[in-house]
């Protein structure tokens, strides 16, 4: 049954498998280097790096390809390859950050095996940014999770982080058991699992509403939880507060991106009418649930409440993860609108939300390092403390909350330009004022580094050349997307391309 | 009543009633063993339906494996500190609620279950699925069998990393 | 022989199991006793893929299970050794008295 047409496909499978190759061989070469130099401080963190960087040129050079591979398990085109390109820059930007983590260093803790799986955590990611069938999107998230639940039980003896990690397992054990319920289901009814075919056997059958749509609702259940999306997001504050802060911003951006881009793959190729994606603007949808709206409902829960609960937050990560669940709910409104402007907004939007989270992060990071812990009142006079991480602190704030001149502007106008062109104009609505009241937390920590009284042992805070190249990385962008963006713009234009299939 | 349905029934009713205990059950040692009966009915249930070898894997991976994992769990929890073996439950009201949201629940998944169409189409069946599990592994779902195997080996070190005692 | 017995027999079975599981991840407190009852859903879930393929005469179903067996391994493997390094810490396996956090 193996003949030679499989064997050709095969072979060209592989060879755009190639990114993912290299994670994979950085894994298994970087897991040999930490058995053999076992007390090594930073050489698994170059490794990884290096694996990193090889993997991302190959990404780059194949940023146009267009093929479903492994026989159509996965599907390579530019819509995947913008999301693998982002994982890949977060982790490179969070192994950097690790290296200069405090926490994660303290009393000689050996810390190979933390890089080890943050690289197989990113092989999980880049293959539920291609995944083009269910039960790979499970097997994908499933190599994503179990990385992220060691990952945040990574410093198993300070209290918090283990029962972090406990939640994070139980929850994620049980949504993900759901989603395979919800997988089930829709095997019975298409009797197949790809995307495409998924697609067509809705076409040409008649499929019975309801089981669709509790099929449907329990793989978004699933899929939301990795986005934390409202009423998913339980878990959200407490994994977040209890986590190592690298992976704690590390959660905020990477996995949230593969689960953005498996739920608008999933969403568009299975339930939407494909004779008419190429040239037009509308898209129909198939069958008789609107999902639309599904997502609709649950951007407004999800960023009104992340809002909301955000605004009484005295610990900057639980702070820090709440803002993220609204910005989650932001980027859902441009999942909503599902045609080419809305996908093109969720990817500048996912851009921008990247560097300014990862800065922020970061500046928490630097912060915790020399104050011990991450509580608001510590953030007391910080801006005298510590002038140019302040700074940069405040240009990510203010790039968080939208305003110009900062790149989180240019997001936030895209998201809204988008959901304004379509008929959920009441979505946007919400989300403007979701934005107002985002500005009064984002003000408060404002406030308290420079305005809050402080005792006056004016001690200025030093710190290692490092932290600030890697500050000066984050900060520069953030000014830099919110004036000249025109670039990004052609880039996530040119990446709206999902491939539907032969 | 045929010797399939009676298999069938007698499968049924042992996995409903031993996976019951396992939820009830006030020693977590009867559960576990309660659980050892009902991945047994699951596999007896496989083989009426025609998957040899998956009842075969059932018993080696969830039976050999995952049972004695989670026997080794409670073992490992229980005897570090000889607290009793006993576990609690919720409040009443809480144990109310949950059941009549269950009681809703299956109701809803079994109307779902009998109202569908569902695609079906009868080939003849059979007489091992060996043969082509094994061809469709290495075949059409190849990937997936290369990111279980990463995924195993992430486990695997994630497994050992977490639960060892520090060492230095 | 599969004619005996109808499909929505095997599928009700199924839901009740992922029911019965449902109910322990709920309402009990014990870490192992989630991590069975989670067992006892992915179990569900796998009769679920059984019948469906079964009834469609489509092996592919049984690759399915083949792999929610593998990730339950490995998910059970994981979860026991957090729940071990969590009694280390804190000498508890109930979830509800791991409560440094808010739920």
């Amino acid at each position: 049954m193996i003949d030679e047409i499989f064997l050709s496909q095969l072979k060209q499978s592989v060879d755009l498998f190639l990114p993912e190759t290299i994670l994979v061989a950085t894994f298994i070469i970087a897991l040999i280097f930490d058995l053999i130099y076992k007390n090594s401080r930073y050489l698994i963190a170059v490794i990884s790096i290096i694996g990193l960087v090889f993997s991302g040129i190959f990404l780059v050079n194949q940023s146009t390809s267009s093929a479903a591979i492994f026989s159509g398990m996965l599907s390579f085109d530019p819509f995947g390859n913008f999301f693998k390109i982002l994982i890949l820059l977060t982790t490179i930007i969070i192994v950097l950050m690790s290296v200069f983590s405090k926490e994660l260093y303290e009393g000689g803790r050996k810390t190979g095996e933390y890089y080890i799986l943050i690289v197989g955590m990113t092989f999980g990611m880049f293959l539920l940014a291609v995944a083009n069938n269910l039960i790979i999107v499970y097997l994908a998230i499933e190599t994503m999770s179990i990385s992220s639940y060691i990952l945040a039980g990574y410093t198993k003896e300070i209290k918090r982080a283990s029962e972090a990690s406990l939640k994070y397992v139980i929850f994620g054990a049980v949504s993900s058991g759901m989603m395979i319920y919800g997988i089930s289901l829709i095997y019975g009814l298409t009797g197949s699992l790809t995307f495409d075919a998924i697609n067509s056997a809705m076409i040409s059958s008649d499929i019975s509403g309801l089981t669709l749509l509790i099929a449907g609702l329990m793989i978004i259940a699933g899929i939301g939880y990795k986005i934390s999306a409202v009423p998913f997001h339980f878990w959200t504050p407490d994994v977040y507060e209890g986590a190592p802060i690298t992976i704690t911003a590390y959660l905020s951006v990477a996995s949230k991106a593969a689960g953005f881009a498996v739920l608008i793959r999933f969403l568009k190729v299975s339930f939407f009418d494909s004779t008419n994606y190429a040239n037009d603007e509308i898209w129909t949808l198939i069958g008789t649930i609107d999902w639309q709206i599904v997502i609709a409902i649950l951007s407004v829960l999800t960023m009104t409440l992340g809002n909301l609960v955000a605004l009484w937050q005295t610990n900057m990560k639980r702070l820090l993860a709440y803002s993220s669940i609204a910005h989650a709910g932001y980027i859902l409104m441009g999942v909503v609108v599902m045609t080419d402007i809305g996908v093109t907004s969720v990817l500048i939007y996912f851009f921008v939300y990247m560097i300014m989270n990862l800065g922020a992060f970061l500046v928490v990071m630097i912060i915790a390092n020399k104050t011990g812990n991450e509580d608001i009142q510590k953030y007391n006079g910080i801006g005298h403390k510590a002038p140019f991480v302040s700074a940069c602190m405040v240009i990510f704030l203010i790039s968080l909350t939208g305003l110009p001149p900062t790149a989180g502007f240019i997001g936030k106008w895209a998201v809204f330009t988008a959901v304004l062109k379509s008929e959920y104009i009441w979505l946007a609505v919400v989300g403007v004022l979701n934005s107002v009241v985002s500005l009064y937390y984002y003000v408060k920590i404002f406030r308290n580094m420079y305005i809050r009284n402080f005792e006056d042992d004016s001690e200025i805070y030093e710190f290692s050349p490092g932290t600030y190249i890697l500050l000066i990385i984050l900060a520069v962008p953030t000014l830099i997307f919110g004036i000249y963006f025109t670039p990004l713009l052609d880039w996530a234009e040119s990446s709206v391309k999902i491939f539907l299939g032969v | 009543m045929s010797l399939i349905d009676i298999a069938f029934y007698f499968f049924a009713i042992l996995i409903i009633a031993s996976a019951y205990i396992v939820v009830t059950s006030k020693n977590i040692m009867y559960s576990a063993f309660a659980l050892l009966f009902t991945f047994f009915g699951v596999a007896g249930i496989y083989v009426l339906l025609n998957a040899d070898f998956l009842a075969i894997t059932q018993i080696v991976i969830y039976i050999g494996g995952i049972l004695v994992l989670i026997i080794f769990g409670v073992m490992l929890t229980n005897r570090i500190t000889g607290v009793d073996i006993k576990t609690g439950t919720m409040s009443k009201f809480q144990i109310w609620m949950t059941a009549i949201l269950c009681v809703i629940a299956a109701i809803g998944l079994i109307l779902i279950f009998t109202q569908t169409n569902w695609n079906t189409a009868l080939s003849p069946t059979k007489a091992s699925t060996i043969e082509d599990i094994g061809t469709l592994l290495l075949t059409d779902y190849l990937i997936g069998f290369e990111i279980a195997s990463v995924l195993l080996l992430i486990a695997i070190i994630g497994a050992a990393l977490i639960a060892r005692r520090k060492t230095n | 022989m599969l004619i005996d017995v109808p499909q929505e027999y095997y599928l009700i079975l199924s839901a009740m199991m992922f029911v019965i599981g449902s109910v322990g991840v709920l309402t009990r407190r014990n870490a192992i006793i989630i991590f069975m009852s989670i067992e006892i859903m992915l179990n569900s879930v796998n009769l679920t893929f059984v019948s469906f393929a079964a009834f469609m005469g489509d092996t592919a179903g049984q690759i399915f299970v083949f792999f929610v067996m593998a990730v339950a391994a490995a998910e059970a493997a994981v979860g026991l050794a957090i729940v071990l390094a969590l009694f280390r810490n804190k000498k508890t396996i109930y979830v509800d008295e791991v409560s440094l956090m808010k739920w």
